[in-house]
């Protein structure tokens, strides 16, 4: 797809380039709140999307948690759906083929059970590579499988490794999906930068829970779920913009509570090369596209020629001058 | 291929016991106007960044191609916020969403099990019968805590719907739940030999207790559920039922909301 295709009316130039992978404007629908994207298709036209993320897929199709699943917060909503999906197999045949007809970029999120699994999973979706799949999301954050996916995502060395051995596994750029419930961000962004992911998703959901006072239970059957929505914007901004200010050159998908263009801008200034709208997706299918066209707006309206032009644009306030107690020489 | 489109609140009748009637106008033709008991509408207020996700609701009526109505009671801040509304207040809507109750069938006699906030799928139920001239073969089993509970009555007498009303409290019809008619019920027709089915609607203790005199007497029974949903459409998946079959779990919003009693994985 050529520049000319991400100019609109607007007269702002929304190509993004993310590491390897062209995009065609920087609105992207996130893993988990988009399904495979059928179920869209009567709502909008997904061609006008730059890309989306798939439900999180893993080698065997697997049935998700117990109920209650989810249970909305203010501001946003905890989800404990437990990853279900149809499987790598099912969703090579049977799901890819309505996704590469799109000719957007499509994501494919991933996750295992076990380090070998990743590697495997990561392995056959690679094969999608010339059916449409343009990059392998790579999920070692999700809060709500049990089985040894926490060290993935928090310890930089672990998830180091497993990084390496995915990217080696497939010529599919690996997009690393990374889980806020860390202390340093940074640490986890380098280590996975250093293994050759081709860029991160920031933010996954955060760990929290919600507690029904009557019943004196949990409001979720695994008592901890991820909390998504507007609630997390301000954490998923300052850890993009902490990433970016330590790492300039590795892309960042920004996502978090993103409800407006406004929202979206926000991400981008922060350092986010694209951004994926997740949550706001339930209660309006379309949202993406309403985010983008409101993004072109206010790009235009700013002065911006070009998106690329937005990404990491953020400056600082102004220092204050020195104080000086009254009287003091 | 589903709509979302706005409406505009017309009318909010409050009932009694705290129920209200929030009757919505798209103002054009939609395809609520095709609406089958027991589907659904995701309704959502110009709420902003709290109150994320739409709230789902079971379509009462079908006023014509543009106006709809639905039953509702305060549960938490969304039906809070709603039974505040005023006519012209704004609402966005996506619906009609799911599977309804199969189809009037003059060969059966279908008893229709409500119990509080479960009326509007068997209230649309026994206007459809009704309108089809086939208000005989439908019979109303309602029930709520007090007299106050149960609304909307007079309907039903003008449809020449039979019903039987219980209170917990017996301070209209019979007093206790509605199992105890309903037992009467299944057993006055297993003695006359008459086939009857039950399509039910209501708190999921109620739901279990019909069920489980449905199962034991081998009896159809279909039950319109309800679960938390974030979207209403399949995606967030949170509206998980668990059901026998080759995967463990359905979904309230696409595979429901009314299920086989016998599909259905509860104690």
């Amino acid at each position: 797809m050529g520049v000319t295709s991400s100019l609109d009316a607007s007269g702002v130039d929304v190509g993004i380039d993310f590491g390897p992978i062209r995009l065609k404007n920087p609105l992207l629908t996130a893993s988990g709140c988009f399904a495979y994207g059928q179920q869209f298709a009567g709502f909008m036209d997904l061609r006008e999307l730059g890309g989306l993320s798939t439900k999180g897929i893993s080698p065997a199709p697997r049935f998700g948690n117990p109920l209650p699943r989810i249970y909305e917060t203010a501001s946003g909503m905890l989800n404990s759906i437990g990853l279900e999906n149809v499987g790598t197999q099912v969703f090579l045949e049977e799901k890819l083929p309505f996704l590469d007809a799109l000719d957007i970029s499509v994501w494919v999120n991933f996750f295992g059970t076990d380090f070998e699994s990743y590697v495997e999973c990561a392995r056959t979706l690679g094969e999608g590579k010339d059916r449409g799949v343009s990059a392998l999301e790579m999920n070692i954050s999700c809060p709500n499988i049990k089985k040894g996916g926490i060290e993935f995502g928090t310890v930089p060395e672990v998830a180091h490794r497993l990084t390496k051995a995915c990217v080696e596994a497939t010529d599919v750029p690996i997009v690393v999906k990374l889980t806020p419930n860390v202390g340093d961000i940074v640490a986890m962004a380098q280590a996975v930068h250093e293994a050759g992911a081709a860029g991160i998703s920031l933010i996954n959901t955060i760990t929290g829970m919600a507690i029904d006072v009557r019943k004196r239970r949990p409001r979720l059957a695994t008592t901890y779920g991820g909390l998504s929505g507007p609630a997390i914007k301000p954490v998923a901004l300052r850890m993009v913009h902490q990433v970016h200010a330590a790492l300039p050159e590795l892309p960042i998908c920004g996502m978090g509570g993103i409800y407006s263009g406004e929202d979206a801008l926000e991400f981008l200034m922060a350092g986010a090369s694209c951004v994926q709208v997740g949550t706001a997706n339930f209660a309006e299918p379309p949202a993406a596209l309403r985010v983008l066209a409101e993004l072109k707006t206010l790009l235009a309206e700013l002065g911006f020629a070009r998106a690329e032009d937005a990404v990491g644009s953020l400056e600082s306030i102004p220092a204050e001058p020195p104080y000086k107690a009254e009287g003091a020489q | 291929m589903h709509e979302q489109f706005p409406v505009q609140v017309s009318a909010n009748e409050a009932l009694t016991g705290g129920y209200f009637r929030l009757t919505l106008d798209a103002g054009t033709p939609v395809a609520t106007a095709h609406t089958r008991p027991g589907q659904f509408v995701m309704l959502r207020g110009a709420w902003g960044r709290d109150l994320l996700n739409g709230r789902a609701f079971s379509v009462l009526e079908v006023l014509d191609d543009r106006r709809f109505s639905v039953l509702a009671k305060v549960f938490g801040r969304g039906t809070g916020l709603m039974k505040a509304m005023e006519p012209g207040d704004s609402m966005t809507c996506l619906g009609p969403l799911g599977n309804g109750f199969p189809v009037v069938d003059t060969s059966v006699t279908s008893l229709l099990v409500a119990g509080g906030v479960g009326l509007p799928p068997l209230h649309l139920y026994a206007r459809e019968a009704a309108r089809e001239g086939a208000a005989p073969a439908v019979e109303m089993i309602y029930g709520g805590r007090t007299r106050d509970d149960l609304v909307l009555t007079d309907e039903l007498d003008a449809w020449q719907v039979a019903q039987t009303l219980t209170t917990e409290d017996g301070s209209r019809g019979v007093e206790g739940r509605v199992t105890v008619p309903l037992l009467d019920r299944l057993e006055r027709a297993s003695a006359n030999g008459e086939t009857v089915r039950i399509l039910s609607c209501g708190p999921t203790p109620m739901l279990r207790a019909v069920r489980a005199l449905a199962l034991d007497r081998g009896v159809e029974a279909h039950l319109c559920l309800e679960e938390q949903m974030a979207c209403g459409y399949g995606v967030c998946l949170g509206c998980a039922v668990p059901v026998h079959g080759p995967r463990p779990y359905a979904y309230c919003c696409t595979d429901g909301p009314v299920f086989p009693a016998q599909e259905v994985r509860w104690a």
